[in-house]
């Protein structure tokens, strides 16, 4: 999983962020500081289709 | 005598995110646990080393807007976290040691609102393994 920097609290927005351990991106995720680099919602597991 | 004067400088980090802005406070406790082992024929008491104990106790403001204190926290209630304090934020070194504490476990969130004050938070981030780094 890669995951991208949102807040400055965390380091550069928009660059890459190795997370220590699934905990700690867990946390960031919740808090909002990180986001998933694919921008996939944590919670959705297929791609939307076009009709 | 030279003397280490804080003002505003202190680094605080709770994991990955810099919680410096919102912090007032910030005590290293590195403590290993005394044993006795006085025995007969000592004149006096002694000690050996046991476990650690160390712990960090940082005083928050407690701030809900997005990325603040609030954020930070609300995941680790339960959870171990490394935690750093350095004195500044210039390059780690022999005279601005990073401190870090490393599985820190954060037992519980006490926020305190006062009326006419700022609403803050004390936390205590307990046992894990402490550690001084020069580099």
């Amino acid at each position: 999983m890669k995951y991208v920097i949102v807040s400055d609290r965390v380091g550069t927005p928009g660059d890459k962020f190795e997370p220590a351990s699934p905990e700690e991106a867990a946390a960031l995720l919740a808090g909002g500081f990180i986001t998933q680099a694919d921008g996939k919602s944590a919670k959705m597991e297929t791609e939307p289709t076009e009709e | 005598m030279a003397t280490s004067t804080y003002l505003s400088n202190p680094v605080v980090k709770i994991g990955a995110v810099d919680i410096s802005d919102q912090c007032t406070g910030a005590t290293i406790n590195q403590k290993t646990t005394a044993l006795d082992s006085t025995a007969f024929g000592d004149t006096a008491m002694k000690n050996v080393a046991g476990l650690q104990d160390n712990s960090i106790d940082l005083e928050l403001y407690w701030s809900t807007a997005a990325s603040e204190t609030y954020a930070t926290l609300k995941s680790l209630i339960g959870t171990s976290v490394n935690v750093t304090v350095q004195g500044s934020s210039a390059a780690t070194s022999a005279t601005n040691p990073l401190g870090t504490l490393t599985g820190g476990y954060l037992e519980e969130i006490p926020v305190e609102y006062k009326v006419g004050e700022l609403a803050k938070v004390s936390i205590t981030f307990k046992g894990g393994t402490f550690a001084w780094s020069e580099s």
